[in-house]
């Protein structure tokens, strides 16, 4: 099969003094100015309810700012627009923890969801995807190495393998940027580094901006280019893997750190992009 | 140990059956109920008896041509019902309703829909298209729209909306959310109201046919009125098999879903 270039778009996103006050009062972010250049790979680390969902959900618009803006490749996000919205979605991948298929169906027709904005919406709801749309499908499941489960029931596969499915819908939609909330949180540890160094290798192959929510910090560490660090809704943290100390992360979660902060597995040490 | 249990609340208990009796002695002299009377009658009902029996056989292949009406109608009814029960149904859950104005219309509708009995729909349609399959088939559609409804919009409800919000996240419109991301969650619970509508369908198709509107109730009727009363026999008995055998099946396959 050709090599087809899974992105065309640059993903930079931009924050300019933005904030989110839930309508319950509950501040979910605030005065955030943060800039993630094309290509990065971001990690997003904070104790539970310190905003990294929230921060996430802001780039797609599945959350909308109640201050500020948020800047997606220049242009400023609208959510009241929902033709931006679904222009800009197009263009954003995105990967749950829970993995969030359609259980019933296979694996092939969960990837093509990837697609949806692609093709007139009269041919996604008849099943009549395009050859070319069904290829970068086939690609994507490619490039998660499991080709040979297009067929199977999406509810017959393991966590790690949904995952993959949860990888390769974002794929197809040939997004500038990936955004991963807590991916591996119901994963084993074994699972859990495989579905990281994907996330990775995606991240290098294709060049597509990547920020993964992440509670383990040994992950954090080890996977990630950039961490950001949040507490309350704001940035307490922004700098390079190599130098975060564990006084760093200390700060960032306003406490000591125990074992539940790391995966312990080690026994999975291993190269990016050897995981084909 | 378990603690003693409590003593039960006589008076309120009293009180309820003390209600219900004195409701249901009220209604019954309300319809002129009397048991002398009710006596006086066995008589007659018991030479009704005599007339019906034996069930004329020979009356049997007459019957297969209305039987099968009787089914084609339930048929109509419910597929097209059952279609025609997806889009009410979406607009009136909560969670997927486009906008408040549309739920509260479509809730409403759907409403309306459940308070009027089918033999209020045949009526209608029988007024509108004549007397026959048509009407009937047509008011089993509605029929079919009021029971389902309600049941999926429940069901809909309940489902989690974390499949939708990724729908939406990955770029989809509206209807593909409903499709991708809330339809196949109530997928089961679908099919099985709409096999219980089919079974509720078969009952009120024979039951419409005695308004005129086709099938095997019609038969029945036209019987009755020719007091032909071994062939009415003939045909209770074949209506009770059918039916029977009916939701027999239906019922296998609700319980194989589940
Ligand atoms: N829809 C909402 N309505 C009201 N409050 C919300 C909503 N979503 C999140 N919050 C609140 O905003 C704060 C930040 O939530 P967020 O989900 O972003 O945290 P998080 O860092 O992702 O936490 P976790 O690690 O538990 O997923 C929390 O206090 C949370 O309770
Ligand atoms: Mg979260």
């Amino acid at each position: 099969m050709s090599e087809r270039p899974m992105t065309s778009r640059s993903g930079a996103i931009r924050f300019h003094d933005a904030g989110i006050v839930y309508p319950n009062g509950v501040v979910g972010m605030k005065d955030l100015d943060l800039e993630i250049q094309p290509g990065e790979f971001v990690v997003i680390v904070g104790s539970s309810g310190a905003g990294k969902s929230t921060l996430l959900r802001a780039i797609n618009g599945l959350n909308t700012l109640t201050s500020g803006r948020v800047e997606i490749n220049g242009e400023a996000l609208n959510t009241g627009s929902t033709r931006q919205l679904r222009r800009v979605r197009k263009n954003i991948g995105m990967i749950f923890q829970d993995f969030r298929l359609v259980k019933r169906l296979s694996v092939m027709s969960n990837v093509l969801i990837g697609r949806l904005a692609h093709v007139p919406a009269w041919r996604s709801m008849l099943g009549l995807w395009p050859r070319e749309d069904r290829e970068i499908a086939a690609d994507a499941l490619k490039r998660v190495g499991i080709t040979d489960k297009a067929w199977v029931k999406a509810s017959q596969l393991s966590g790690g393998q949904q995952q993959r499915v949860g990888i390769a819908r974002a794929l197809a939609q040939q997004p500038a940027i990936i955004l991963a909330d807590e991916p591996v949180a119901s994963l084993d540890p074994v699972t859990t580094h495989q579905i990281m160094r994907d996330l990775v290798r995606i991240n290098r192959e294709l060049g597509i901006t990547t920020l993964v929510n992440l509670h383990f910090l040994d992950l954090a560490r080890e996977y990630g280019d950039r961490i950001i660090g949040l507490r309350f809704g704001e940035l307490v943290y922004d700098g390079s893997a190599r130098t975060v100390t564990d006084e760093d992360f200390r700060d960032i979660y306003g406490r000591d750190l125990t074992a539940d902060d790391v995966v312990e597995d080690e026994a999975v040490e291993g190269g990016e992009g050897g995981g084909e | 140990m378990i603690p003693a249990r409590p003593s039960p609340n006589w008076p309120l208990w009293i009180g309820v059956v003390g209600f219900l009796a004195a409701m249901t002695v009220w209604s019954a002299y309300g319809i002129g109920f009397s048991a002398s009377e009710l006596a006086c009658n066995i008589a007659g009902g018991t030479r009704l008896l005599e007339e019906s029996w034996p069930p004329d056989f020979g009356f049997l292949p007459r019957l297969a041509g209305p039987m099968m009406e009787t089914v084609y109608i339930a048929i109509i009814g419910t597929v097209v019902g059952g279609i025609l029960a997806i889009p009410v149904a979406v607009l009136a859950a909560r969670n997927l309703t486009p906008n408040r104005p549309t739920w509260f219309v479509d809730r409403n509708f759907m409403n309306i829909l459940r308070t009027l009995p089918d033999l209020f729909w045949a009526m209608l349609f029988a007024t509108a298209v004549g007397f026959g399959p048509v009407a009937g088939a047509l008011a089993l559609t509605v029929f079919t729209v009021a029971v389902i409804s309600k049941l999926y919009s429940e069901s809909l409800e309940s489902i989690d909306m974390g499949l939708p919000e990724a729908i939406r996240a990955a770029g989809g419109n509206w209807l593909q959310m409903i499709q991708f991301g809330a339809l196949p969650q109530a997928m089961q619970q679908y099919v099985s109201y709409a096999l219980y509508a089919f079974e509720l369908n078969i009952r009120a198709s024979v039951v419409l046919g005695l308004v005129g509107a086709g099938g095997i109730g019609m038969i029945l009727e036209t019987q009755r009125a020719n007091f032909e009363y071994e062939r009415v026999t003939m045909i209770i008995l074949a209506v009770l098999v059918a039916v029977l055998i009916i939701e027999e099946i239906s019922e296998s396959i609700r319980k194989r879903l589940t």
